[in-house]
Formats: C-alpha cells, structure tokens, sequence
C-alpha cells in the first residue's frame, strides 16, 4: 500500500512537477554561464 | 551556576553532542566513541550524557538544546532534487520520503522525545541552527581572533555547500553563498567513491594517495565537471555525477571520462588511481585558495577561519598558510560535522550574551580539543586490577622518561592519558606513537599496528619550540590539520628514487625522519605546547633528551575501522590484540612481555567492518 503510494506520488505528482519545473526554470541551477564573472549568492541583506 | 547550552548533530554522520557553559565549550565528544560504531550517526544518547555527567548537570540546569541543521530547510533541498532528477531517482525517492516524513521533518519533537528517554530531567527548549552557521561559528567563535574571515566549506547540509562570514566581536555575519548540487565537498567525495573508497570517511586515504600519482586529469576536471570563477565560486557539470538520481556518486559519465570503471573497493590500486587521486586534490587546491583569496579581498580580514568537512583537507589548508593568503589561520579541529553540534551550541550561548571569554590570552577556546572523558589512576587502576592486568605504577617524569626510553629502542607505544580529543584526529591522548627516525616504521605501524592500507601515510607530533628546525611551517598546527614541508635541513639530498613509481616510491629514505616524511617529503604536523597537553609535551622532551630528536609518530588508538579508543578496557584490547609494545595508561605502564595470553572466542576483525 505504502509502495504505490510512494510510486504515484514519485510518477503523478513530482514527475510532471518536475519536468514543468526544468522546462521553464532551472530550479536546482544547474546550468553554466561560461561568462558569467561569478556564481556567488549574496546573501547580506541591502 | 553557569549558563548551560547543549548542541547536538545527529542523523547523516558522525553525530556528537557538545555542552558550553557561559560560551566556553565544557565537553564534546562524538556518539561513535561511546557505540564503537565508527561514523555513527545515531541520536547521541551516550555523548550526550557523558557532557551532562562532565558538567555535573541534568537537563533541568541546561538553558537550551540548540541542534545543527534545519531539517525543514534540508527537506525543501531534497524535494528540489527529487523534481530536478524524476523520473529517475525513485529508489532514493522511496528510500527517503518515509523517515523524512515520520520523524526526520520535525526533528524538535523526535529531539524532545530522545531526551526525555534519557530520564535525565526536564527537557529545555529546543533550538535550530543552519548547518554551515554551525560550522562557522564553530570555526570563529572559539578561534583566538577578535576579527576574521571565516570559510565554511562541505559536502552539504541544507542547501548551503560553501559559505563565506565575517566574524567580528561575538557576531558572525553572512556574506554570500554557494548551494547545491555545486560542491567541492562532493566533487571530492565523487573521486573517493570512484577510486573505491567510502563516501564520507575515504576522503582522507584519497588526500594520502595524491602524492603517489601526477595530476594528468587535473585538465579534464577543470573541462568538463567543473566552471571555476577567478573568485574562487563554481558550478559542477551535473551530468557526470548520480548524487541527484541516487545512491552513488557517480556512473557512466565518469567511466567514460576517465578510462573505464570505478576501482572495486579493497581491489589493486593502479596508476590510475594515483593519478586521480592527485587531480582532484590539484584542483581542490586551487578552488580553495581561490575562495580564501576572495574571503582576504571581501572582508579585508588578515586572518582566517575555516571548518566543514574540506577543512579537514589538510594540504589545501597547508597550502593556503604557505601561500600567505592570511597572516595566520585557524582550523577548528572537529571541522566535520561533529563540530556542528559545538557549533550550534555556541551560537545560542552568544546569543544570550556569552563573551569569548579566551580572547586576549593569545589562545583559541578549545583546551587542545580534549574534551572528551578522563579515567584518572584511580578508575584504571581498579580496571586493571580487578582484570588481574601486570603493570608498573610511575610517576608523570619517570613514566615519560620510561616510553622515551622504548620508543628510542625501536618499541611501539600506546598512550592514554587524559581527556579524550574532540574530532578525527588524535593528539596525544588516544595514540599510538613510535620512532619516526625508524625506517622501518611507517610499514610496520601499517601492516602490524593498524591493519590498513601500507600506502596510509603517518603524522608526526613536534615539540611546538622545535617546529620550525624540523618542518617549513609558518604559524602552530595544535590539531594536526596543516600539511608542511620536511624542512631543507632534515632532508636527505638528492635521494636516489631509482625510477621508483607507485607504491615503490615508499621505499625511498627522504629526511631524517623517514617514518613521517610522505613521498613528496611532506607531512601533517601537529605541534604541541606545554599548555594544551602537558603529558605529551613531557614525552617529546623526554624523546628530545633521549634522542635529540623532538618529533614522535603519532596516529589514533585504534585499528583500521574501528573508532578510537575511549576507556581502559577498549585501550587494553586494542594493545592486546595488535603488535603493540607497550601501553601507559594514566601513571601504569603495561609491557606485553608481561601479560598474560589474550583470548577471544571470536575473530575480532571479523567484527569491525573495514573503513
């Protein structure tokens, strides 16, 4: 029981959410900008 | 009574428990010591009540429990990564989600509750700190420094894998961040898991290897997995690591770029692997100097702090002092995650007003990291006499004098003598120590001590006053966490390799003191003062008088996989079942030509998985 729940919520839910999630943003950043001067995250507030 | 905090970091490795008592840390110590389950991960039950016992408190005294991560924080990183991996990563998906939900997410409960078993009082509020605000103020707060930049840089925790602070007074302020999948922390560990050993733990036998190999893929990492910035920031080619998708680090985008499959674990070790081995470590190298180079530029700083699990990477560290990025550094010596739970604890006693209390005494806040328990005479010598054990009884001088002796003839010691150290690394309370004039010396500790890898380099401990006459060392290395030359003076010129490659190149005498000069005549020094362990210092003297010589091999009491040893009776087994000659414990000195046969019904190193 536990196992298809776990199934439909991986195939229903985070699949299509996910491929949603790449195909408009790169959520977990992955990409390169090779001309980028850097990649640091400021996190002080302004 | 003194104002008491209780850190605690539990759930991915090496979980510890920490108590500080008006912002000085009292007692740490990770839970593994007390489980003899290397890495344990475990809630830190034992650890946690050896820190109250130390304090004589229970919980009631304590004010807060601050705990080192945000599992909610950590849990939207997961989720991230699930959405970012799917449809593929079910497994991990499915091998998560459950604990995650039942009591991972609201870890204040699943805290209160495991207190509370403990019976140990009533069970104070609980707090949560982020992983890498842990890890930096574990690094600054009880550095000896009024001001610095601090470096935080891991595996991951919550999303944060490097972060950069500017620690002033008792406030630590944030100035920006790397996240994942971007680490250096698992861009090592992905090289430690394809040259076959553990994630987490073989990162250091990689740093080991390094020197054996030359960096021949430094060019195709640097290509292809990972954008490094002039300033020290980067991003990771996620398509060549599985660390998304599942369970292991890496898969057929590694094979592919660096000829063929990962090497089995406990399988030959070929050039390939010392080549890699030397790659990664190259590029680390100049990722970390870049970030240093940075954290000097934003903060203006002169000094530096550095903890997370990279900082354990002890050439980086040294090449970051030899190359004077900083006037000085500071490393905290439980730089992985066992120190976040000093960490947090720290942050709350700030808070609440807790003042450095060390500044101004020239010294960090650490007591030499041996916060861990003592056994004084008393409690050894009922051990050994209720188990009908042979010893001779000494005083502190004539006891040193005694081992100095046995070392300088070649003999093999164990030394257990005060509280136990805090962190990875032994420093002369938990150790095994021998002649590191003896060239004999680092095979045999190897092969006949530690039953590990003969590759596995040994540390050296120097009298701090003699450092500079032995080793190219710029500043203390009190934890044994800088790598520095063998100084020109100990070295043996122009010593003859005979073509030597690979592991061959171990039989080439290089310095002086042979036993701890790695191959590229290197070694991981930790300098020692009268004031952070007295008993030590009084033993390199007494070797320094015996031999002129104020260096001692030093590595941890224990054997390959097993953790280090925390009481007698575990310190006697491990004396009893290896090749050590003798053992002194507290003011008894034990040698094995007295003791009676050791028995064990069964194999004990079928017992202690291998590391």
């Amino acid at each position: 029981m536990r196992k298809v729940a776990l199934l439909s919520a991986y195939y229903l839910v985070i699949t299509p959410a996910g491929l949603l999630a790449r195909v408009t943003r790169d959520p977990l950043r992955r990409r390169w900008n090779r001309r980028a001067r850097t990649y640091w995250i400021s996190t002080e507030r302004p | 009574m003194s104002d008491l905090v209780l850190g605690i970091s539990a759930y991915y490795h090496d979980s510890a428990a920490a108590l500080v008592a008006d912002g000085v840390p009292v007692a740490a110590a990770q839970e593994e010591r007390f489980t003899r389950r290397r890495h344990d991960s475990a809630f830190p039950s034992r650890a946690v009540e050896y820190c109250l016992r130390e304090a004589g408190a229970d919980l009631g005294d304590v004010s807060a429990v601050a705990y080192y991560e945000d599992p909610k924080l950590k849990f939207r990183r997961v989720v991230s990564t699930f959405l970012g991996a799917a449809p593929r990563g079910f497994a991990s998906f499915s091998a998560t989600l459950p604990e995650w939900l039942s009591w991972k997410l609201d870890v204040a409960t699943t805290l209160r509750r495991r207190l509370a078993e403990l019976d140990a009082g009533p069970v104070p509020r609980i707090v949560i700190r982020r992983h890498h605000e842990s890890h930096a103020a574990s690094a600054f707060l009880p550095s000896p420094y009024e001001s610095a930049a601090v470096l935080c840089i891991d595996g991951v925790g919550e999303w944060a894998t490097t972060t950069l602070w500017h620690g002033r007074g008792n406030r630590l302020r944030q100035l920006a961040e790397l996240r994942f999948p971007h680490s250096l922390g698992l861009l090592y560990s992905a090289f430690t898991y394809f040259c076959g050993f553990k994630v987490d733990s073989g990162e250091y036998k990689l740093m080991g290897l390094a020197p054996y190999g030359r960096p021949r893929y430094a060019h195709l990492i640097r290509e292809r997995l990972i954008d490094l910035k002039p300033d020290g920031s980067f991003r990771l080619d996620m398509r060549y690591f599985e660390y998304l998708r599942g369970q292991v680090m890496t898969g057929r985008g590694f094979e592919r770029l660096f000829d063929g499959p990962r090497r089995l674990p406990e399988g030959p070790l070929t050039e390939r692997e010392f080549d890699l081995a030397a790659s990664v470590q190259q590029v680390t190298e100049e990722v970390v100097l870049a970030l240093a180079r940075t954290a000097r530029r934003v903060t203006g700083e002169s000094r530096l702090c550095l903890a997370g699990g990279v900082a354990l990477n002890c050439v980086a560290n040294g090449k970051v002092i030899q190359e004077e990025v900083f006037d000085e550094v500071w490393i905290q010596p439980a730089a992985g995650d066992a120190g976040g739970a000093l960490g947090a604890a720290l942050v709350v006693a700030s808070e609440r007003g807790a003042p450095r209390a060390h500044l101004g005494t020239g010294r960090d806040g650490m007591s030499g990291s041996l916060l861990g328990p003592a056994y004084d005479d008393e409690a050894i010598g009922a051990y050994l006499d209720a188990e009908g054990i042979p010893y001779t009884r000494l005083e502190p001088d004539e006891l040193a004098r005694r081992v100095a002796a046995e070392l300088a003839r070649g003999r093999i010691a164990g030394w257990f003598q005060g509280r136990m150290e805090f962190g990875p690394r032994a420093l002369g309370a938990r150790s095994i120590l021998g002649d590191p004039r003896d060239t004999g010396m680092q095979s045999e500790m190897n092969l006949k001590i530690k039953f590990r890898e003969s590759f596995r380099p040994f540390a050296p401990s120097v009298l701090a006053s003699d450092a500079k006459d032995y080793f190219d060392l710029k500043q203390d290395s009190p934890y044994m966490l800088v790598v520095a030359g063998v100084s020109a003076a100990q070295r043996i010129e122009a010593a003859d390799t005979g073509g030597a490659t690979g592991l061959d190149l171990l039989r080439v005498q290089r310095s002086t003191i042979p036993a701890v000069t790695h191959v590229d005549s290197s070694a991981r020094v930790q300098t020692v003062t009268e004031h952070n362990n007295p008993a030590y210092h009084r033993l390199l003297a007494a070797f320094k008088e015996e031999t002129g010589c104020p260096v001692l091999v030093n590595t941890s009491f224990n054997v390959r996989g097993e953790p280090i040893v925390n009481s007698p009776r575990e310190a006697y087994a491990c004396f009893m079942r290896t090749n050590i000659d003798l053992l002194a414990m507290g003011g008894f000195l034990l040698d094995k030509t007295a003791q009676p046969e050791w028995r064990e019904e069964n194999d004990w190193r079928e017992a202690i998985p291998l590391d």
